[in-house]
């Protein structure tokens, strides 16, 4: 599956990688990231994440041919 | 020749809600007139040279483009459910964005200017809230930091 990072959390990860098949939903992709990079652990609990320009829960389950978006808190205006 | 306030108003309907370019204000409000409106509220948010104590050169936006358009699409059409609007627009910024220019702009016109005021408020609160869209600040010392929307 491939991930796609933005804003501040660019600092943490590539902005797009690939993860393998075995993470089945969200949440286990949520728990994943924070083991690939402790310091992303944080700012990951605040994240909402997206597949197929859909917000989803952290719930909803992935396959290997999604791309899931994570988006930080948002900071326009 | 005067040209007629309604003949613009094409422009405003067909607005893309994310730019890569400079915000026409002056264009947007010339367009943003409607025959039943006695109100029109327009907000420009505008980048300041300075934040919590920093000095800011200029701001960076970034957007999930496609997210974005369709959740600011969502929130005017929240705003059109809640208040008799005629005209409720907005448009955001990506890239760079430098100090005393527009990063985002609502233009609400209802026939009265409670309801245009009430809505154009409600559409930038969500539109920093929960839109796909983050602003870093560029300060004037070379540090840079993504922002957060906490303070405002």
């Amino acid at each position: 599956m491939k991930i796609q990072v933005f804003a501040v959390l660019k600092e943490y990860f590539d902005k797009e990688f690939e993860l393998g098949d075995d993470i089945t939903d969200i949440a286990s992709l949520q728990s994943h990231l924070s083991c690939l990079n402790a310091s992303a652990q944080g700012i990951l609990q605040l994240c909402r994440f997206a597949v197929h320009d859909e917000f989803v829960d952290h719930d909803f389950t992935i396959t290997k041919n999604d791309t899931i978006c994570i988006f930080p808190p948002s900071s326009g205006g | 020749m005067i040209r007629s306030a309604y003949s613009h108003q094409a422009a405003v309907a067909e607005l893309s809600e994310i730019s890569a370019g400079p915000l026409d204000v002056v264009g947007l409000l010339a367009a943003a007139h409607h025959p039943k409106a006695g109100a029109v509220v327009l907000f420009s948010g505008e980048v300041r040279n300075h934040n919590e104590g920093m000095a800011v050169d200029y701001l960076e936006y970034e957007a999930h483009e496609s997210m974005a358009t369709k959740m600011i699409k969502a929130i005017i059409a929240d705003a059109n459910q809640k208040w008799p609007l005629n005209i409720a627009v907005a448009q955001h910024r990506t890239g760079k964005v430098t100090v005393g220019e527009t990063a985002v702009i609502v233009i609400t016109a209802s026939a009265h200017r409670g309801e245009a005021y009430a809505a154009n408020q409600y559409i930038i609160d969500r539109i920093k809230h929960e839109a796909p869209i983050w602003k870093c600040e560029y300060f004037s010392d070379g540090t840079k930091k993504w922002g957060s929307n906490c303070h405002c």
